[in-house]
């Protein structure tokens, strides 16, 4: 059984996620964290009394290990590693929602203090592909970027959502760091510097993720999953009720393979196996855990696996010694094989027993038991359907799973687990007594176009059995199901189009068409309109014989979807496409507008905040004034005229956070068009678009931004 | 005195009852003992334990599930011959495996606790009770709730045999020949009983009770009256008891108490100087023990706690070390023991698993005939749906014999199903529209690999009835799955009890009519739990109860024609009102009803609300400070400064923080029960007051008890 080798209990709550260790004089590592209240502490016991006050750094006078940094905003994530190469010490990054702090913990000096509008969700430290320095990456607002020592922002980028995590890992092998990106649109994206090389879809929020060893990363979502990828392919994964709030790699068995530690909302610790997810190791705290680190706590060369708690505890772990044997659990490991195998040994005969009893009661007529076991023809078959259904006025449009018995028997309910269809991870259908029937309609409505797969557990038996027989099977659910063929020619086509050229044959497109829709009857000519059945609006692909393909939508990210998906399938490296979304272009140019209204009112505000603050600086010295010189009429009416001022402030305060939030919002609508137009393209002409649009925005020049979008390229302008 | 145990397992046989595993007596010096163990399948195995393997000593055919186990003997010799009961049936086998005795007990009810002392022979149905000497019939009496276990205080002769029934209605019975001695209330409904020290203690006259929620506790039966010792309480919340035993494990010379309970947990009670109770030591299995008796089993010279559990696996406890402390070269001999064993049972296994494809093969072609057909037998749930008085919400138990693959709940009144930390499911809901279903919640647990148990937690709201159903399926092929279902009752929240406070002021809701005695019962039976379903005998019958949130309290007595409900608590009174009208209109019987309201009892509920509403919002007042506060306390690097009263919250912080864990959404409960209490106060005088909630909430947001009654009063 593996032991803590050294507690601590630190009078600071830990905001989760929001650990970190330096090495802020290159030597003892320290353990930070954002507490409350804006501010990070720097646990350092290694190095006791020689310490100053001064600038933003200022001894905890609870205990004397423990340092206190002001941030004066509340922190949203921090790191520490080392930023400028010349240096042998970590720096601390430390990032807000409106900014980003580098700092030298050893001299007690800002490196760079820089206003990221899009905020810093997550932040990682570390070299990026090409680039020479080391970078501290921050994840926003569907935007990325990395400035390295000097403050510059030196990397820049979009992606599809809000980050929520970020890591460093040499994910293709080429030597060199990718970065990978988990987003709230659930999907991990890999960023070889601008360039996306892979996208991951999952099912919840991506929170944390960290890098295993070689390609292999471990992810966690919000729903409790955590798992391991090696590349784009999942190895495992498992789903707790918790949350996990922290995942690390650790070799905490000592057999040279990292496995994947994960800390709980519930307080528990559990070390899984790489390869298997099999725990190997598990402990518990009493509140939830805040965040899992490693260094050489003790500085006696070897790395410990260091383990915090929101409530301030912190244990420390060594990995195993050898004579364990990898054997960390307190149970003894031949007891528990002969417990499972004697486990396995009773279900096959519990199973045989089953079929035996079956046996017995043999050909024998039905009419004969109550039903109340549930005893139904052996020959009874479930049949599923899956069709579009345009709704009715009670009924919203969906499609529509039917699943039916083959004879009188009855489904008592179906259950249907999949993954980001429903609110939870499953869907039940039980009918009352009344309306009990061998024939259950499900409505399901996909909100997002991904391909799902339905398991589906049915329970079969008679009117009044206690016992059902459960029938499972597993259904797909194509990606584009929520599209209803449409016959009608009359109706309008969608103004915004893409148009493209491929070089493939007619038939392989029918395919696709035949392969990601839901329709009846396979279609014969690839020149199809469709309604949606979210919003009604029109989708129509059409196939020249030249290879050139128009998609009507006006929905860009639907056509986005569209092409990529057919690009997968087609198996194109790389397209241009030439798109035209009139609505959507013109809305982004009123977000503009707005954009540049919104910063000029937040100078305004933070000018006349300055000015407030002046103002407070005078009355207060006057009130004091007042109260030293016993005039106490004088000093109430400082005092209240004080009173007022704070609540303009206040005010003002209230005003400028509305205006903070819509700009985020309408910076968000931005970076979202700039990868929606980023998407509409394959391989190179995508990052060029990405490029080219973030080039015209710093420019700002909006109609450089419409044309990029549009034409795929800067260079018809230049 | 630390005791160190290490668990071992020895075998595993069908699923068991309570009390069905014994070990037999030693006839030499200090050897291993026989373990005799019985099951649902109607299999008695008797084995012994040889260098590791377990060495079967006789084994019965199969037959009728099998609730009890016991061993007897002639009084004076050892008592090592096994009687075992299934159905109405007991019979007797030598610890040979002979079988010498059956005897047919012609109870109308299968028999479902026994005690067997000499000629003597207790047995137990669910409400009779019955006494034989020789196997003839000597004593009955007949119980007013399920019987759940039967001890007999020693019999020297000179005493009059004095057998203890245990009651579900919280009470253990006394009992003199066919008569009732005394009865003894206890906290709990008692689940089982036994002797102290296995022989009544000192005085012969002292026994051990265990309860279903979890208490244990000791009483001694004086002639006259019972004199309670000690009681453990369940301040846990650990499962129920279903099995307790005296026995030294700790080797200090004083017998301690070994007691299994239904979630898994295994707890040895030494005594201290002053003969307290004081839990040494204690273990979890996955799931329930069934029972429990130290001995020695395994190996000479170590004691060691065996027990049973729900899917038959006999499990020792030992004072033996594990090999893994041993040498290095002893371990390699072990685990080539330990190699050889996992080799056997794997070729075992690929047999079977041979014989299970062939199996499902036929299976799969017995499909395709249209005239054969598919049934599985029913596998055993084993459930338990029971109250928690401490925060007034009920507690729902799942175990299987196999794992479990995915529990379906539905509900068709609205319920809230509360997480508990001991179960590891993802838990998942879905969307329900009541119309046209009906359905108020459905929920889906998929259950982790080798869970076997689910612990699950349901608050109700009194006057909401209906079904909860669970649809349990296990990890078994072909997959089937079974449902359970169990009763919201109307006045949900409300507890037997057995004494009623006379002075508070009530409030009478009288019905008449023509109705039987039986029918009011079962009106009365579908409104209130722990009410037993057999209509009591006799003419009349009085029940209370006690409301477990509110302390209000209701006394129902009634009769053929007539039923007088009383209760301090106005909604009580609605509720019953509403129901009992709805039930009998459903039978077509004219119902008189009337009612007696005392102006004066509102506001005694209000008093009894009043203590814990207002510690709820100072609770909550203070738990929300309690993050500004230590900010602050951060900031300024000590709490010199603050008040007293914010210096007090920040020390208690833990303390309040748990305090308000312990009960979520307990001021939504309070309130809405004063607004219940407001609604129907007026309801009685016929106004409708709904309009009015709003302003009430307000109020109550501002909580001051003098402005709440004046508006109760005003409005």
């Amino acid at each position: 059984m593996l032991v803590p080798v050294f507690t601590l209990k630190l009078n600071h709550r830990i905001n989760p996620r929001m650990v970190t260790v330096g090495k802020y004089d290159g030597v003892h590592p320290c353990l930070t964290a954002a507490t409350q209240a804006g501010k990070v502490f720097i646990h350092n016991p290694h190095s006791r009394g020689v310490r100053l006050s001064s600038h933003r750094l200022n001894p905890s006078s609870q205990d004397t290990d423990v340092s206190l940094l002001n941030i004066n905003q509340a922190v949203s994530c921090l790191t520490a590693g080392v930023l400028n190469p010349q240096h042998n010490y970590d720096s601390l990054i430390v990032g807000t929602q409106t900014n980003l702090l580098a700092y030298d913990v050893h001299n007690n000096a800002d490196i760079f203090y820089r206003e990221v509008s899009d905020g810093a969700n997550a932040v990682v430290l570390g070299k990026l592909g090409d680039i020479s320095t080391p970078l501290a990456i921050i994840g926003g607002n569907c935007a990325l970027q990395g400035f390295n020592y000097e403050g510059n922002d030196i990397f820049w980028t979009v992606t599809g959502d809000n980050v929520r995590s970020l890591v460093l890992c040499d994910f293709n092998g080429d030597g060199k760091n990718e970065l990978l990106v988990g987003s709230e649109d659930f999907d991990i994206r890999v960023f070889k510097e601008d360039e996306i090389l892979a996208e991951m879809t999952e099912t919840e929020t991506v929170t944390a993720l960290c890098h295993m060893h070689g390609s292999r990363f471990g992810y966690a979502l919000a729903n409790g999953t955590v798992g391991v990828y090696d590349r784009t392919a999942r190895y495992w994964r498992i789903k707790s009720k918790n949350h996990a709030v922290s995942i690390h790699a650790f070799d905490l068995n000592s057999d040279g393979v990292c496995e994947l530690i994960t800390g709980w909302s519930n307080g528990k610790i559990d070390a899984r196996s790489d390869r298997t997810g099999e725990v190997i190791f598990k402990d518990n705290f009493a509140s939830s855990v805040a965040g899992i680190v490693e260094g050489d706590y003790r500085m006696d060369g070897q790395s410990q696996l260091i383990c915090t708690s929101v409530e301030g505890e912190v244990r420390g772990y060594l990995p195993a010694s050898k004579e364990m044997r990898g054997n960390l659990l307190d149970a003894s490991v031949e007891q528990d094989l002969l417990r499972e195998l004697s486990q396995k040994k009773q279900n096959l005969l519990l199973e045989l027993k089953n079929y035996d009893e079956n046996a017995k009661v043999g050909t024998g007529s039905l009419s004969e038991t109550d039903g109340q076991t549930g005893i139904i023809p052996a020959n009874t078959q479930l049949q599923t359907a899956l069709s579009v259904c345009l709704g009715s006025e009670t009924q919203s449009p969906n499609v529509e799973l039917s699943i039916s018995t083959c004879n009188d028997t009855i489904i008592r309910a179906v259950l249907i687990f999949a993954e980001g269809i429903f609110e939870g991870e499953s869907h039940v259908v039980h009918p009352s007594v009344q309306n009990l029937s061998g024939c259950i309609r499900v409505p399901i409505i996909p909100p997002k176009d991904i391909p799902v797969d339905l398991h589906i557990k049915a329970f079969i038996g008679g009117k009044n059995s206690t016992q059902f027989h459960v029938f499972e099977l597993t259904r797909q659910l194509p990606r584009f199901s929520m599209y209803a063929l449409c016959t009608d020619k009359s109706l309008s086509v969608p103004k915004s189009k893409v148009t493209f050229l491929i070089n493939e044959r007619v038939q392989r497109v029918i395919m696709w068409l035949n392969q990601n829709f839901l329709l009846t009857e396979d279609i014969g000519s690839p020149d199809v309109s469709f309604t949606s059945l979210r919003g009604g609006g029109m989708l129509c692909i059409k196939m020249k014989p030249n290879g050139e393909i128009t998609i009507n939508t006006d929905d860009m990210d639907l056509a986005g979807d569209l092409i990529q998906s057919l690009a997968s399938f087609l198996g194109i490296d790389e397209l241009q496409v030439e798109a035209d979304f009139p609505v959507y272009f013109e809305e982004i140019r009123r977000i503009l507008i707005k954009v540049d209204e919104y910063h000029s009112v937040h100078q305004k505000l933070t000018a006349q905040m300055a000015d407030h603050s002046n103002l407070i600086r005078n009355m207060l010295v006057q009130a004091e004034d007042a109260r030293l010189m016993a005039d106490m009429k004088v000093m109430k009416k400082r005092y209240s005229e004080l009173y007022d001022l704070n609540k303009d402030l206040i005010n003002g305060y209230r005003i400028r956070a509305n205006n903070h939030t819509e700009l985020l919002n309408c910076l968000r609508a931005v970076n979202q068009a700039i990868q929606r137009a980023g998407r509409l393209r394959v391989g190179k002409p995508k990052n060029q678009v990405i490029t080219a649009c973030r080039d015209a925005i710093k420019n700002n020049n909006a109609n450089a931004l419409f044309k990029i979008m549009r034409a795929g390229t800067a260079s018809s302008s230049l | 005195m630390e005791v160190n145990l290490n668990r071992v397992d020895y075998v595993q046989v069908g699923v068991t009852s309570q009390k069905t595993m014994r070990l037999l007596p030693t006839s030499g010096r200090r050897a291993t003992q026989k373990v005799a163990v019985a099951d649902h399948d109607g299999v008695i195995t008797c084995f012994g334990m040889k260098k590791g393997d377990p060495i079967p000593v006789f084994k019965t055919l199969p037959g009728q599930k099998i609730f009890r186990l016991t061993l007897g003997g002639a009084l004076g010799t050892p008592q090592e011959k096994i009687f075992i009961s299934s159905g109405s049936e007991v019979r007797g086998f030598t610890k040979k495996g002979k079988q010498f005795l059956s005897f047919e007990a012609n109870l109308t009810e299968s028999i479902k606790a026994m005690f067997v002392s000499g000629p003597d022979l207790f047995v137990c149905g669910s409400y009779i009770y019955n006494h034989y000497y020789d196997c003839k019939d000597q004593d009955y009496y007949l119980s007013g709730d399920k019987i759940n276990d039967i001890v007999c205080l020693p019999m020297d002769g000179a005493k009059p045999i004095t057998p203890i029934l245990a009651c579900q209605d919280r009470i253990l019975r006394v009992l003199q020949a066919s008569d009732l001695k005394y009865e003894i209330e206890i906290s709990g409904p008692p689940t089982v009983l036994e002797l102290n020290n296995g022989n009544g203690g000192d005085s012969g006259e002292e026994i051990l009770y265990g309860t279903s929620d979890g208490k244990l506790g000791l009483v001694h039966i004086t002639d006259s009256e019972p004199v309670p010792k000690w009681e453990v309480a369940n301040e846990k919340k650990r499962g129920g008891i279903l099995c307790i035993d005296c026995f030294d494990i700790i080797g200090d010379g004083v017998k301690d108490v070994l007691v299994g309970r239904d979630d898994g947990k295994v707890e040895i009670y030494g005594f201290d100087s002053s003969l307290e109770p004081i839990l040494r030591f204690e273990h979890v299995l996955p799931e329930s023990i069934t029972s429990i008796q130290g001995g020695c089993v395994g190996k000479d010279n170590f004691d060691e706690v065996v027990t049973t559990t729900y899917t038959g696996w006999v499990t020792g406890l030992t004072t033996e070390t594990q090999q893994k402390e041993a040498g290095p070269g002893e371990e390699m001999k072990m685990s080539q023991e330990i190699q050889n064993k996992v080799a056997a049972l794997r070729g075992e296994l690929e047999q079977l698993q041979l014989k299970v494809l062939q199996e499902r093969e036929k299976f799969q072609q017995c499909a395709q005939s249209s005239t054969a057909i598919s049934s599985v037998p029913v596998f055993s749930v084993n459930d338990k749906f029971t109250l928690c008085r401490d925060d007034a919400s009920y507690s729902l138990i799942l175990e299987v014999q196999t794992a479990i693959d995915n529990v379906l709940l539905q509900s068709d009144v609205p319920i809230d199903l509360l997480d508990v930390d001991k179960n590891s499911a993802v838990v998942s809901f879905s969307g329900c529209d009541s119309e046209p279903n009906g359905n108020f919640l459905l929920a889906t647990y998929r259950c982790q690999a080798n869970t076997t148990r689910l612990e699950l937690k349901i608050r109700s709201i009194e006057g909401q009835y209906g079904t909860l159903q669970a649809y349990v399926t296990p990890r078994l092929q072909p997959k089937t799955c079974q449902v359970r279902q169990y009763q919201i009752k109307p006045l949900s929240l409300h507890q037997r009890s057995h004494v009623i406070e006379q002075n508070r002021p009530m409030n009478t809701l009288t019905l008449t009519g023509p109705f039987s005695f039986a029918e009011i019962h079962s009106w009365v039976v579908f409104c209130l739990p722990e009410v037993p379903e057999k209509t009591p005998a006799g003419d009349s019958v009085t029940f209370c109860f006690q409301n477990t949130f509110l302390d209000t309290q209701l006394d129902c007595t009634y009769s053929k024609g007539k039923g007088d409900f009383k209760s301090d608590n106005i909604s009580t009174i609605s509720i019953l009102k509403d129901v009992l009208s709805k039930e009998a209109t459903k039978r077509k019987i004219n119902l008189n009803i009337s009612y007696d309201i005392n102006e004066e009892s509102v506001n005694h509920t209000l008093k009894l609300i009043h203590p814990k509403l207002e510690y709820q919002l100072l609770l909550a007042k203070k738990v929300q400070l309690i993050d500004a506060l230590k900010e602050l306390q951060v900031h300024e690097g000590n709490i010199d400064f603050l008040i007293p009263e914010y210096r007090s919250i920040l020390e208690d912080a833990d303390h309040l923080i748990e305090e308000y864990k312990k009960q979520p959404a307990h001021l939504e409960r309070l309130y809405g029960m004063i607004t219940d209490l407001f609604i129907d106060k007026f309801k009685f005088k016929g106004t409708n007051v709904k309009t009015k909630v709003p302003l009430l909430l307000e109020i109550l947001d501002n909580y001051d008890p003098s402005s709440l009654v004046a508006f109760f009063d005003s409005a």
